[in-house]
């Protein structure tokens, strides 16, 4: 006490000062916070994850047990089932997404079990529980013979599973294995067929060909289980017309049929009842889709067919008596299934005589409809959504009194008192909508038309393209589509999609192009879209009669706000969409990549006068012979920097190398002494300049390469040590600027090569997607996000794989905030963005700015989707969302009270004390 | 290479995993590159989570060999079994949405022989076997949320910003009263000086000077009146 009270003797108000200098350190101290994963209570407020199974290959309906659902087997290799009402996704297992996962058979025994086929030599037969999916059993199979494996035919009868292989134009070999114990019944038997070739079906158990020579055809099936081997055969001719021409095209029945059966030349329906041959006299449909059904206890013949015109019809037969089943008719002219495919039929017979069905179609756009009689669709799932191949974030156009405002700033011309008037009749409009708001009409905001930019830009519209062909419009808020089309034409392989105009420019609406290949032709494939509304404008879709090498748009809108497409065909000629912007093509370059070779190609495009042409100006060989490319990692393009450099501790600056036209090249080439190498280049797209190399020894590259700003990382396999290693890169210019502040970079005029930091580091686990964040502005830091196997998707902080980590930090790495070098990277739970909703196979991340700088939009697809938004720097710029309004107001209220109130008591003690 | 690298002692604390630890350091080598046409399974278990887990854990369970290249499933009784691998060295991973397992490397040579040890990404060379078939044990529970902030007295009174306000407030009007020190005096009313509500607007004035207008100079005159008394 003694020592305190002298020094607040001395000085009272230093004491008072030195405190409120404190002040400032605690609060600086208090906003560094290094941990950002989410609250609990936040769950699914900015993020949300759609599932999806992939294109149906199998699928049983479940109608046995309680819950009631269908079983499915994918494309994509996934098991699932999914709730017969609702179509939601009860339970899912994915398997390998390789060979070892394709699923090959898919059966379903009422109530008990399902038995999955999967692999391919060596194959695995696996049980699962229908209602929770727990494995129950498996055993492996694996065939001797490996050419012929992929003939293989499964089935199972009678609790047995039944292989068969055929060999062509010799015997089919057929082993019937227990199923749950794989036990082999006994020997492979060989039913000797020379009739046999590869037109043949099965229908189980009957094996059936058309064979002979042409005009002389039989038609032959064989019970292959049977004991007694008996051919049923017949001349084709019998069941055709005298004049008719016989191609003996053989196809089955789809979905699941009572009897086995099979459709010639898709005009003749033939059955096999009692082991002999039976022909239906129904004409089928064109393109349609047939199946055989027990409906009201009679066979029935359904076939479905959908027509771009009259849309979507089923018809249903009865088989005895020839006649059509009118109940089960469906025609719906505004339904559009392109090329149904009944997947199943189960018909319920009611009370009322007249039977419940449930139809399960696929269609050719990979969606899933279960319909009822009567052709209401119950649900449809969007399965091509499990393959997406490009994405693309779209900003909406303002409102419409927004863009009336801003309209009133672009009219620049006219005297003061016309844009005194212009104000005063704004803010009129501004009132009266007010007004509106009031009035409850504002309700009708919920339509469509609600499709405005918010405030912060944080509503935007994703168009996805899948690889079917069908392409989405997605709101990023609530994961709902919008709109959808489908294009069969369009071979997504590398596709590519581009903005050419944003919704900024009123009356302009926005407009997106595709540029992918033609399914027949292989020639170039454009598709324009309004991506708000999903209407094609513009060039609508057009197929050009080449092929093409390489796409850009131009780097100056024309009159109409429009960035020109700039293709470079095969020939190297160039076409310019539209073609009145030709002559805006100048100082543009382009390059071409090999990815067999590794070879690069430099063009220099401009306009002569009459057409714009592409000149070679430089090739380089990257990576050696026998190199290939793995992948290239270009900039966005729409990037914006504006961020020079980095402070250093002595208060000096290091600039970046901000070179926009940067592109990293990974390759990979054999090597006879360290088997495979791997090389990254930075090369200059524009001359063709190196800037940057490193090779690694014994690895193996993966494609996953991302590139922003000055800052490069790719991944690749070290063999040597079996675990993957991250590679990253930064590149400076220097403590001095080489270019004045604000002047434009130029690749041509720079000769001076930057400095490069690099460093690499080890992951922990297996990493399938990469990705940086990306801000309006970049100002905030970016992150990398990762997607792990495991199906967790990671935000990690450059700072923990930034190549200036120092090995021995000194007082001014710590100043500068460098985090020391440890050569493995963390990757703790907590920074995972996607919590415990797994994201099965994400095979790309796609980020894209807000109008917040601090906030990027992040949206995972694979499998599944799941789309978040993440703030690398924390909202700077926002109030938290747990911001306590109620408390501020409730303190400031009380102050107010407090300080009249005490004001008052105040005036009555000097009151009192002056009377005295 | 492999002679320096193995005098490595294994330090006791990996004990918890360690049946033996093997000292012929041929083990890189001898598991390189022999991918034969021979099938090989992994086998193992998995223990549930929590010993009496209600949710069916087996349905969320997964075994990836080597990210996802071989997939596994859980039987009810938490077995595992991965079949048709082929010889190599493969990290073998459970996956579970909520749960945290730890990885184990396993490695099948060509003649079939399977040992399973930790892995390690740094000392690539250093092994520390563990048991095989594998017996996998949840680490703990993945954390993914922040704990948010719950309003409490204590960290309203224990914020430096109210700490900041009372304790000066402590200093100014309880420490002079202790000690009856002239000078502290001064440098008290110096403070009180500068903290004078003067400024500040009588309401009732204020009120009464917006309705009555120009009555103000006489409201204020009666109370230089009252002052003088």
């Amino acid at each position: 006490m003694g020592m305190l009270s002298i020094r607040l003797k001395r000085n009272f108000l230093g004491l008072l000062k030195f405190l409120n200098s404190m002040n400032w350190f605690i609060i600086f101290f208090s906003l560094i916070n290094l941990s950002m994963c989410i609250y609990e209570d936040q769950i699914g407020k900015f993020d949300w994850r759609q599932t999806y199974v992939g294109r149906i290959k199998f699928s049983h309906f479940d109608t046995v047990s309680t819950a009631k659902k269908i079983i499915v087997a994918t494309e994509e290799n996934v098991l699932a089932a999914l709730n017969l009402k609702t179509g939601q996704v009860v339970w899912r297992h994915v398997f390998e997404n390789a060979s070892p996962g394709d699923i090959q058979l898919l059966h379903y025994s009422d109530g008990e079990k399902v038995t999955t086929v999967t692999g391919s030599n060596p194959y695995l037969v696996r049980g699962w529980d229908p209602a929770t999916g727990v494995l129950l059993w498996e055993w492996p199979i694996s065939i001797i013979d490996n050419e012929r494996a992929h003939l293989s035919e499964w089935w199972v009868q009678n609790g047995m599973l039944v292989h068969l292989l055929p060999a062509f134009g010799s015997h089919l070999e057929v082993t019937m294995y227990n199923l749950m114990t794989g036990a082999n019944r006994g020997v492979t038997s060989k039913l000797p067929a020379v009739w046999t070739n590869d037109g043949c079906i099965l229908t189980p158990p009957y094996y059936t060909c058309i064979s002979g020579s042409m005009g002389n055809y039989m038609i032959l099936s064989l019970d292959v289980t049977s004991n007694a081997v008996q051919i049923i055969s017949k001349p084709l001719s019998n069941y055709f017309g005298e004049k008719e021409v016989i191609e003996g095209n053989l196809r089955s029945l789809d979905g699941k049929n009572v009897l086995p059966g099979f459709i010639i030349d898709d005009k003749k329906v033939l059955l096999i009842k009692n082991n002999e041959f039976e022909q239906l006299y129904i004409k089928l449909a064109e393109d349609s889709t047939v199946t055989l059904v027990d409906a009201m206890n009679e066979l029935t013949l359904i076939q479905a067919s959908s027509d771009e015109h009259k849309g979507f019809a089923l018809s249903a037969y009865n088989i005895a008596t020839g006649k059509e089943i009118m109940d089960l008719r469906i025609t719906e002219p505004s339904l559009h299934i392109p090329e149904p495919e009944i997947l199943e039929i189960v018909c319920i017979n009611t009370a009322r005589e007249q039977p419940a069905c449930r139809i399960l179609i696929n269609g050719a756009d990979d969606a899933l409809h279960l319909m009822q009689q009567g052709g209401r669709i119950i649900w449809s799932r969007e399965e091509a959504l499990a393959n997406i191949v490009a994405v693309e974030f779209v900003d909406l156009p303002v409102s419409e009194t927004d863009a009336a405002l801003e309209s009133e700033f672009d009219q620049k011309e006219g005297s003061v008192w016309a844009a005194f008037v212009r104000r005063l009749y704004t803010q009129y409009q501004q009132l009266q909508t007010l007004l509106q708001n009031w009035q409850g009409e504002g309700l009708e905001a919920d339509s469509p038309t609600a499709l405005v930019r918010d405030y912060f830009n944080l509503h935007k519209i994703i168009v996805l393209i899948t690889d079917v062909g069908k392409i989405y419009g997605m709101d990023n808020l609530s994961g709902e589509i919008l709109w959808h089309r489908y294009d069969g034409n369009l071979n997504t392989e590398s596709v590519v999609m581009f903005t050419r105009r944003t919704a900024r420019h009123p009356p302009h609406d926005a407009y997106i192009t595709i540029i992918g290949k033609h399914e027949e032709t292989g020639n170039g494939y454009i598709i324009s879209l309004n991506p708000i509304r999903g209407t094609l404008v513009g060039e609508r879709a057009l197929q050009l009669d080449v092929r093409l090498q390489q796409v850009a748009l131009l780097h100056v809108a024309d009159s109409e706000k429009l960035y020109a497409l700039v293709l470079l065909d095969e020939d190297e000629t160039v076409q310019v969409f539209p073609v009145s912007a030709a002559p805006l093509v100048r100082d543009l370059y382009m390059y071409v990549a090999d990815r067999d070779t590794g070879k690069m190609q430099g063009y220099t495009l401009r306009y002569n006068g009459k057409q714009v042409i592409a000149q070679r100006t430089w090739s380089l060989n990257l990576g050696g012979t026998g190199a290939r490319i793995v992948t290239i990692a270009g900039k966005s393009r729409n990037e914006r920097v504006h961020s020079a450099g980095k402070p250093l501790a002595d208060r000096s600056v290091l600039y970046k190398y901000s070179n926009p036209n940067l592109v990293l090249v990974l390759l990979e080439r054999p090597d006879p002494i360290h088997k495979d190498v791997v090389t990254a280049v930075a090369v200059d797209g524009a001359c063709g300049a190196v800037v940057a190399a490193s090779t690694h020894r014994r690895a193996r590259a993966l494609p996953l390469a991302v590139h922003a700003d000055n800052t490069i990382a790719y991944l690749y396999r070290s063999d040597k040590h079996r675990r993957l290693e991250i590679a990253t890169m930064e590149l400076y210019e220097g403590k001095e600027r080489w270019l004045s502040a604000g002047t434009q970079f130029s690749s041509f005029a720079c000769a001076r090569a930057p400095s490069v930091e690099r460093q690499a580091y080890i992951l922990p686990g297996a990493l399938t997607a990469l990705a940086f964040t990306t801000t309006e502005r970049a100002i905030t830091d970016t992150h990398l996000l990762l997607a792990l196997s495991t199906g967790k998707i990671l935000e990690l902080p450059w700072s923990f794989v930034e190549p200036r980590r120092p090995l021995s930090p000194t007082g001014e790495h710590r100043e500068e905030g460098l985090i020391p070098y440890a050569p493995e990277v963390p990757l703790p739970s907590e920074a995972s963005l996607n919590y415990n909703q797994t994201t099965h196979r994400v095979r790309a991340i796609y980020a894209a700015p807000s109008g917040l700088e601090s906030t990027s939009l992040v949206l995972a697809t694979g499998l599944d989707i799941f789309y978040t938004r993440v703030a690398p720097s924390k909202t700077f710029d926002l109030l938290k969302d747990d911001f306590d309004y109620h408390l501020i107001t409730i303190v400031l209220g009380a102050l107010i009270v407090a300080s009249y109130s005490t004001k008052y008591f105040a005036s009555r003690k000097m009151l009192k004390q002056a009377w005295k | 290479m492999n002679r320096n690298i193995l005098t490595v002692i294994i330090p006791i604390v990996f004990a918890k995993f360690v049946l033996c630890t093997v000292h012929t350091g041929s083990a890189q080598p001898l598991f390189e590159d022999e991918v034969g046409v021979e099938r090989y399974i992994v086998e193992g278990r998995v223990f549930p989570p929590e010993p009496n887990e209600a949710s069916n854990w087996q349905i969320d369970t997964r075994i990836h060999i080597n990210g996802g290249e071989y997939i596994g499933f859980v039987k009810n009784d938490g077995s595992f079994t991965v079949h048709n691998v082929p010889s190599g060295s493969y990290v073998v991973e459970i996956v579970h949405p909520d749960y945290m397992y730890e990885p184990v490397r396993v490695e099948i040579n060509s003649k079939g022989k399977i040992r399973a040890r930790k892995v390690n990404y740094i000392q690539t060379s250093q092994v520390i076997q563990v048991p095989y078939p594998l017996k996998m044990k949840s680490g703990s529970r993945c954390k993914y949320f922040q704990a948010r902030e719950q309003w409490r007295v204590t960290d309203f009174l224990f914020n430096p910003m109210v700490i900041m306000m009372v304790l000066p407030l402590f200093l100014i009007m309880i420490l002079p009263k202790m000690m009856n020190d002239p000078e502290t005096k001064e440098d008290l009313k110096q403070i009180s000086n500068m903290t004078k509500m003067s400024d500040f607007p009588e309401m009732s004035e204020y009120i009464t000077a917006m309705f009555s207008g120009g009555a103000k100079p006489s409201a204020s005159k009666a109370k230089q009146v009252k002052k003088r008394q």
